[in-house]
């Protein structure tokens, strides 16, 4: 998982270290301290910020990264022999900085609200219907009783398709017609699962692209009318700068709580996941990584940069 | 950092003969920019060589700016890999769909078929996609719909639903062939469209992208490229903010042209590839086709510009604007034509565009001629009697009439602006439709 980011991030700690060590060497032999300046590094800074853009890193993200480098060394005394750890250091620290966001406790959220109601939205394509159908899952292996709801009664057979992940799982999907409004659909959810004391509902909503003031209205009348505890939303890892623009504009619609990036077993380059928690300061809850209902991986920022960093 | 390239090209490109170091500061910003729009890294340094070589070396046509000429040049560099022209495919037969997960195959499939069968022809669909619950569902509504027969298997083998659904359509024009949605490195995946391949023999084969696609582009292309011979590509999902920079990977690694885009959520939301508008979109050149076609300015007449610059600007001005603006697609790329005007000019502005225009020209088309013109403060009982006649709330006359103040306001700032030469507001005033 993430080999080009990783690839990336080796490739630029093993370049600076170089930068740094030859400038270090360029001094007589009896010093082994030398202060680096800007100009001993810059040509590397430039290289890194292509090279993590390369894997989908947003600016934003590489400026960071790049920012902190030069903390860390221009105008500082650097030992030979230290010059590789500091810089490796200094991008773990830096990453897991981006990353540190206040994380969201699935659990505890559904254990919290009787019947705790849980939508799902993003762009056409970006895999809702299967992860709502992978969190379904989950939590009915945590013994949580769940009810789907039919959200999105635009595209043509999203309904069935909700169906038979209710089918497989043995879950009931409450739905209405195609063409129905969205927010009444999930509010007759909610209305079942307290009648028959379900503990999550799990509403699907219609892909919708983030410039459609109309549908991104709709959105807000979910939001308004039905009062969603968790708004998950879901991106598409294999989407490149775009995601994150396409976050910031859901975001601002309907305030999201936290994103799932999906199809991570297709992309090796992880930059969403960067990009979305620095931009957006939103935390990534899960990720999805196959096909079936246990491909769903839980997000832990110190085993992704560990990852990211090790050998 | 400028936004777009026409604000890299208006402050690097100012020389009237070409010069090594604008031409280099040209290419290093329009790698960025490249590079922020999903395009390959290889890919941007081929392009910026190509491009900084022959802005270098060819010489400068007479009569035409440095501006005008790279602009040729990356036109003419972007368009060498995405394709020229709108291709057809009347005369192919078996047309399939390929493409990662959710890039939209189905419903480009369907308004594949639409588009088929309003050139006259008889179109028959085949759902060969039986990993995603209910995709076939999904392909056999759409299709119900539109009257275009969908063949699928109950017993959700692929191979089998291609068998009797190629020979049941053997007689149509165009069968068109919706298959699952995979990763194309996946050993079973890619051995089942492989196998699909062979059985369907398609004389065509289009690679299904979405326009928000990172850097991954090329990469699967390029394998699906190895197991389907890719023919042809299509972009989807360019209604959103992305920019289509992975469009140019998987054409680059397929060699396959563009030939259709998706442009929205309705069935007719699907055009045939336009250079043009598809290259300026992707790099956020509003001017692209003007700067392409070298428009002859020189027949405005300074009074008419004038005129504008006065901000005499008449009701029914901002009604052909209205009209203009219509037929022209995007109002942010028409804004972009301006120096720094985008900025200025409120959201609300660019979103009456959506729907709310039609409502604006019945409201104008309500009012008498002295009050198009704009002169006088249009009152209540007026607002009253022009609501009643186009059908609308007074509400939306005052919302109108508030518009209508802003370009006007707006038209008059556009003498002042920096940087525009009377050309320029002459040539985009008529884009704009303001008749002069």
């Amino acid at each position: 998982m993430f080999n080009i980011l990783k690839k990336k991030l080796s490739n630029i700690v093993q370049s600076i270290t170089k930068s740094v060590s030859e400038t270090v060497e360029k001094v007589p032999k009896k010093i082994t301290e030398k202060k680096i300046s800007e100009n001993d590094l810059s040509a590397m800074l430039e290289d890194l910020e292509l090279s993590l853009l390369e894997a989908d890193v947003a600016l934003e993200v590489s400026d960071k990264i790049k920012e902190d480098l030069k903390k860390a060394l221009i105008g500082k005394d650097v030992k030979r022999t230290q010059a590789k750890k500091i810089v490796e250091e200094t991008i773990r620290k830096s990453l897991l900085e981006i990353l540190d966001v206040p994380k969201i406790d699935l659990e505890k959220v559904v254990k919290q609200n009787h019947p705790c109601l849980i939508i799902f939205l993003g762009f056409n394509g970006s895999g809702k219907t299967t992860t709502l159908a992978k969190i379904g899952s989950k939590l009915q292996k945590k013994k949580y009783s769940c009810v789907f709801a039919a959200g999105d009664s635009f595209r043509s057979a999203a309904i069935e398709q909700l169906e038979e992940h209710g089918d497989k799982l043995g879950i009931k999907v409450i739905k209405h017609k195609y063409g129905a409004d969205s927010a009444a659909v999930i509010y007759d959810a909610v209305e079942h699962a307290k009648a028959k004391g379900i503990d999550v509902v799990l509403a699907d909503t219609a892909g919708r692209m983030h410039t459609n003031q109309n549908l991104m209205d709709e959105l807000k009348k979910i939001d308004r009318v039905d009062k969603p505890h968790l708004k998950l939303l879901v991106i598409d890892s294999i989407t490149g700068n775009d995601a994150v623009e396409q976050a910031r504009k859901f975001d601002e619609a309907v305030r999201i709580d936290g994103v799932i990036l999906t199809k991570i077993d297709v992309n090796t380059k992880g930059g969403a996941i960067l990009s979305v928690c620095k931009i957006l300061g939103k935390p990534i809850v899960a990720l999805g990584v196959g096909q079936e209902y246990k491909d769903l991986k839980e997000f832990d920022r110190e085993e992704f940069v560990g990852n990211l960093l090790n050998d | 950092m400028g936004k777009s390239i026409s604000d890299l090209m208006r402050r690097v490109l100012t020389k009237t003969t070409v010069d090594r170091e604008s031409v280099e500061a040209l290419v290093k910003g329009l790698q960025r920019i490249l590079l922020q729009s999903d395009v390959d890294i290889q890919l941007v340094y081929k392009l910026s060589q190509n491009i900084r070589d022959r802005s270098l070396n060819q010489k400068l046509p007479e009569g035409v700016t440095l501006r005008e000429h790279v602009t040729r040049i990356i036109y003419e560099e972007i368009v060498n890999l995405l394709g020229e022209k709108q291709e057809t495919l009347i005369g192919k037969k078996r047309i399939m769909l390929v493409g990662l997960f959710g890039s939209g195959k189905t419903t480009s499939a369907v308004r594949l078929g639409r588009y088929l069968q309003k050139q006259g022809l008889k179109v028959g669909m085949i759902a060969a996609d039986y990993h995603r619950p209910a995709a076939p569902q999904q392909l056999k509504q759409l299709g119900d719909q539109l009257n275009i027969p969908v063949h699928y298997s109950d017993t959700k083998d692929p191979f089998e639903a291609l068998q009797s659904g190629l020979s049941k359509f053997h007689k149509f024009d165009s069968i068109i062939v919706d298959t699952a949605g995979r990763d194309a490195l996946d050993g079973e995946m890619a051995k089942e469209l492989k196998r699909m391949y062979e059985m369907v023999k398609p004389d065509e084969v289009l690679l299904v992208i979405p326009a928000d696609i990172g850097r991954i582009a090329g990469k699967q292309a390029e394998e699906f490229h190895k197991l389907t011979r890719v023919t042809g590509v299509i972009i989807t999902k360019t209604d959103g903010t992305a920019k289509g920079g992975g469009a140019l990977s998987a054409c680059s690694a397929t060699s396959a042209k563009v030939k259709f885009i998706g442009v929205g959520e309705k069935v007719e939301d699907f055009e045939p590839y336009d250079p043009v508008r598809f290259v300026s979109r992707l790099l956020g050149m509003g001017d692209l086709q003007g700067l392409l076609e070298r428009a002859k300015e020189a027949e405005f007449k300074e009074e008419d510009v004038e005129k504008i610059m006065s901000g005499k600007f008449s009701l029914q001005d901002f009604y052909d604007q209205i009209s203009g603006m219509q037929k022209m697609g995007p109002l942010d790329q028409v804004l972009d034509m301006i120096p720094g005007m985008k900025n200025a000019i409120p959201e609300n502005l660019i979103e009456i565009q959506k729907g709310k225009l039609k409502k604006y020209k019945y409201i104008i088309d309500s009012m008498t001629k002295e009050e198009r013109k704009g002169e006088d403060e249009i009152h209540s009982s007026r607002i009253k009697r022009v609501a009643k006649g186009a059908g609308v709330n007074e509400s939306e006359v005052r919302e109108m009439l508030k518009q209508y103040k802003q370009s006007k306001k707006m038209i008059k700032k556009l003498g002042g602006v920096k940087g525009m030469k009377r050309g320029n507001l002459a040539k985009m005033a008529k884009k704009l439709g303001i008749k002069m």
